[in-house]
């Protein structure tokens, strides 16, 4: 039978052949037991591999808690049975994606998911309901049109994210998308990158006005700024780190009002650096970086990152890019043609609420409102033909959860209008009322409380009945929904945001929203919004109709939205919402037990842990797994009668393991296997420390001898021993790392991730 | 030709009688019971807001269910997930029985043409959509339904030529 191992191999990277692979064998490693639970999902989540609601086996079927009952009780992390049907976060910087990906995305939905994609508020993709023995193909077919998964979750730098319309803003000072490409690529897998206790998000943004890039709530986040120096124009970024939402949102902090873009990548990897070594790892609610800004102070934690910059070696990729930046261009597929012709009916509606006209003169952008980030296989099909035919490779997805094309001929707006209706893609109101961000809430997500989609979904349809007649102030409101407190829909910086939450009445649960109001889209997230109080889930539509209504009737002139909430004040906004606030009894209105678009009585039951969350997985120990799923392989290689690939495993696991103790007292180690036998033989063998405990100074011999003599000739009996011997030296490191752990001198250590 | 991942969908004999927020509470209350049998039940996920999408869908361990609107055409399609035993005319067998189980426990509900259908076969490295392909399935097909359905008379055709979409026959009774 075919594979898509085979088929594909020559299409990928090697680096991406060789990483899937290896993450293959540790599902392998993991199914026969012989890897750590706890390891195990960290390895998954930087993949992107992620739990799901109901993976822990229980489910409340709104009569009682039911078992499910897998076939098996494996896990594929605490609490987190194997079978149960998972995530899959697709990683896609700045939320640039090709037709050809675009038709890879769609299939890969259809024959691992369940046939539709998700937009998310970090413009990546997910598939839901993945088996997670699916994953390595769905990873090699995403590989070979050059999308990785690799650190969608777990503690690593997530998706690099910029403004959808960066290249073609009138506003923007210039088009930071090569330098989100770049970040992106220079930090995916950098060592430095690895020992954070929670993720790190980055963003661009090509200007301060507008919100596209959303900088100010972001662990670092660049704007793009130039200035004059010897009658010559120099790009740079104004840079901010220690934003962030989260329960407690955080500004983020200036870092550097011109930070020149050659020194954008040393010093996003001497932020790294101070974060990896100095955040918090274990509790990890008060492990992102902004924390550790805020403890430090900004003046202090400039003043380390400056001084890390100082002792970093110079890597030729800090400006190796900047050449392709000059050149950087993108391509459009047609002439540019004014607007002409025909429009057919509901163009102008469409028009006025999708369409941006770009700098570029004759050249438009069509923005496709996906309701609630979602649309199908065969809609996601159908649209990179679209793009075939109107735009080229000109794709990209929004933090709003849309999809835009970009350099569009305006003469072809009405076509390609008939054919997005044609899809059922041409909704009008993005960017409006009506375009509802939400995050997973509790349809997927293990941490929802309420139905943050369920309430949307509501909120949108009750809306779009009316839009064009609302009133103008109105109708560019934004309204953004989470499930919980921990806020990726971005409740924080919408003018109505809203997060779940829960309240007993009588003996019940009722699922009730925290109203969140006048917080600031604009300005890269300018402003966070004020906590009313909290309102059922059922009332929440009238919140909206009520505030709505009175900022149309009371605002001052050309007052704000923002301006009106800080005017009126919390106490009588609360005022306001008082009665929406009371719960009937249950005897009276039974649907205010239940939540939006889910039959089931309430319940809170159904919570789960964030994915290991309490769990604490030292970089050693993650390393180490890393040099068993090698010596794995060399034992798979070594049974195929492949010796010399046996015995080239075996080695580089045994360099891996003794790496992964030499980082825990000289983190930058270079990862050359003389340096790492050097500095492992000076550290941990003459001083006797891997022998303290297991006679473990024996096994290091077996290290030192394969690196000093490696073989002239591969034969069973020398790749068996090599083999052999590398599994025992892995032993001894492990035993040397708890040894020391227990001591309390065993070090950084990496905290598994909570929230998506 | 050997694939797991076949799917097939009923389409409902009377389109407009379809509401498709009903199947929500439908198919919870399958989960309560846990009602599909060789299946584990486990949630609803609401999709009506996507035109011409999955409806709303019923997630099992084994394979998904949904009352499905692709091409405007509500109807009730299941797709295998998990491998099944036996020989691809077997796997076709345990699907088409799958979902003939699930139009039975919706009856009362709608009715579904079992003259008119869709098998596909959800599967682009082993089931590419060309003709090649469609010949080998055929003869597959034709002996499930057999084995289903008894000697009834069908006829099969390729249901797009498209060949980034999924081989799909269409099943038509004579
Ligand atoms: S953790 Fe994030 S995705 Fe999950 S419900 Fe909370 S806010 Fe939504």
């Amino acid at each position: 039978m075919p594979t898509w191992k085979e088929k594909l191999s020559i299409t990928m990277e090697p680096q991406l052949v060789e990483e899937i692979d290896a993450f293959e064998s540790q599902i392998a490693l993991r199914r026969s037991g012989k890897l750590d639970e706890k390891i195990f999902a960290e390895t998954r989540l930087r993949r992107g591999v992620y739990g799901q609601r109901y993976d822990n086996g229980h489910r409340n079927d709104g009569v009682r808690t039911q078992e499910l009952n897998f076939s098996s009780d494996l896990t594929k992390g605490p609490d987190t049975l194997w079978d149960a049907p998972g995530m899959q976060r697709i990683k896609i910087p700045f939320g640039g994606v090709t037709p050809d990906q675009m038709d890879t995305l769609a299939d890969l939905a259809e024959e691992y998911s369940d046939s539709v994609l998700h937009v998310t508020t970090r413009q990546d993709f997910q598939l839901h309901y993945v088996h997670i023995d699916d994953t390595p193909n769905l990873m090699r077919r995403l590989a070979a049109v050059g999308i990785t998964t690799r650190e969608a979750c777990g503690n690593s730098v997530r998706n690099v994210t910029a403004c959808p319309l960066a290249g073609v803003c009138h506003g923007e000072v210039f088009d930071v998308t090569p330098y989100a490409r770049a970040t992106a690529k220079f930090l995916l897998g950098h060592p430095d990158a690895q020992g954070f206790g929670r993720k790190f998000k980055i963003a661009f943004s090509g200007c301060r006005e507008r919100a596209c890039g959303l900088v100010n709530m972001h662990d670092m986040g660049g704007i793009a700024v130039t200035r004059t120096e010897n009658g010559m124009e120099k790009r740079g970024f104004e840079l901010y780190v220690g934003g962030g939402l989260g329960a407690v949102p955080h500004d983020a902090k200036l870092f550097e009002p011109f930070l020149p873009e050659e020194e954008l990548l040393p010093t996003a990897q001497a932020v790294a650096r101070v974060f990896a070594r100095l955040g918090e790892k274990k509790n990890r609610a008060a492990a992102r970086i902004k924390f550790l800004v805020a403890k430090l102070g900004i003046e202090e934690f400039r003043r380390l990152v400056l001084e890390e910059r100082k002792t970093m070696v110079p890597d030729p990729r800090w400006t190796g890019y900047l050449p392709e930046v000059a050149e950087f261009k993108e391509n459009p597929l047609k002439e540019p043609v004014p607007l002409n012709g025909q429009r057919p009916e509901g163009f102008e509606k469409w028009y006025s609420t999708n369409v941006y006209r770009q700098k570029q003169a004759g050249y438009a952008v069509a923005t496709i409102t996906l309701p609630l980030g979602d649309l199908t296989s065969s809609q996601m099909r159908q649209l990179a033909d679209l793009a075939r035919s109107f735009t080229g490779d000109n794709v990209r997805t929004t933090v709003e959860q849309n999809i835009v094309l970009r350099w569009v001929s305006e003469a072809d707006l009405p076509e390609l209008y008939r054919e997005l209706v044609r899809m059922g893609l041409g909704e009008p109101g993005a960017g409006t009322i009506v375009d509802v961000t939400a995050c997973p809430g509790t349809d997927t997500c293990k941490l929802g409380i309420a139905s943050s989609r369920g309430l949307a979904a509501e909120i949108r349809t009750r809306l779009a009945a009316k839009l064009f007649t609302l009133d103008e102030a109105v109708k560019n409101l934004h309204i953004k929904i989470s499930g919980c407190f921990n806020s990726c829909g971005q409740h924080h910086i919408s003018d109505l945001g809203f997060y779940g939450t829960s309240r007993t009445i009588g003996n019940r649960k009722v699922p009730h929203f925290q109203v969140v109001l006048g917080g600031k889209w604009e300005d890269n997230a300018g402003a966070y919004g004020l906590a009313i109080g909290t309102v059922p889930s059922k009332s929440i539509p009238e919140v909206i109709e009520r505030i709505t209504g009175r900022y149309v009737r009371d605002r001052n002139g050309n007052e704000t939205f923002q301006e009106f909430i800080k005017r009126i004040g919390k106490q009588e906004l609360r005022g306001m919402l008082e009665n929406l606030m009371q719960v009937p009894a249950y005897e009276k209105d039974r649907s205010f037990y239940s939540d939006w678009g889910d039959p089931r009585e309430f319940t809170i039951g159904d919570l789960g842990m964030g994915e290991c969350a309490g769990e604490v997985v030292s970089a050693a120990q993650f390393d180490l797994a890393d040099a068993e799923r090698l010596v794995f392989e060399g034992q798979l290689h070594l049974d195929s009668g492949d010796y010399a690939q046996a015995d080239a495993l075996a080695y580089r696991a045994m360099i891996q393991a003794a790496l992964s103790l030499v980082k825990t007292q000289f983190q930058s180690v270079r990862n050359d296997s003389d340096t790492v036998v050097s500095e492992f033989r000076a550290r941990f063998y003459d001083t006797n420390i891997l022998g303290d405990r297991y006679a473990g100074n024996k096994f290091a011999q077996y290290l030192f001898r394969r690196h000093d003599s490696p073989p002239h000739e591969h034969t069973l009996d020398r790749a068996r021993r090599i083999v052999e011997e590398a599994q025992l030296f892995i032993e001894a490191v492990y035993a040397c790392h708890d040894s020391l752990t227990e001591r309390g001198s065993a070090p950084i250590s990496i905290k598994a991730v909570g929230k998506p | 030709m050997e694939v797991q991942r076949f799917g097939v969908k009923f389409f409902v004999a009377d389109p407009p009688s379809v509401r498709l927020h009903d199947f929500i509470q439908i198919f919870h209350g399958w989960i309560q019971k846990q009602t599909v049998e060789n299946h584990l039940l486990i949630d609803v996920h609401n999709y009506s807001h996507i035109h011409n999408g999955p409806g709303i869908l019923l997630v099992a361990h084994e394979g998904n269910f949904s009352m499905d609107m692709a091409d405007g055409l509500p109807g009730l399609l299941y797709c295998r997930k998990t491998p099944t035993t036996g020989t691809p005319v077997d796997h076709l067998e345990t699907i088409l029985k799958s979902a003939l189980q699930a139009c039975n426990l919706l009856e009362g509900e709608v009715r579904f043409r079992m003259d008119d259908f869709l098998l596909l076969a959800n599967d682009r490295l082993n089931a590419p959509n060309d003709d090649e392909c469609f010949s080998q399935l055929k003869p597959i097909v034709s002996d499930a339904l057999e084995r289903v359905f008894g000697h009834t008379k069908y006829t099969l055709t390729r249901h797009s030529e498209n060949p980034k979409e999924r081989l799909v026959v269409r099943v038509a009774g004579n």
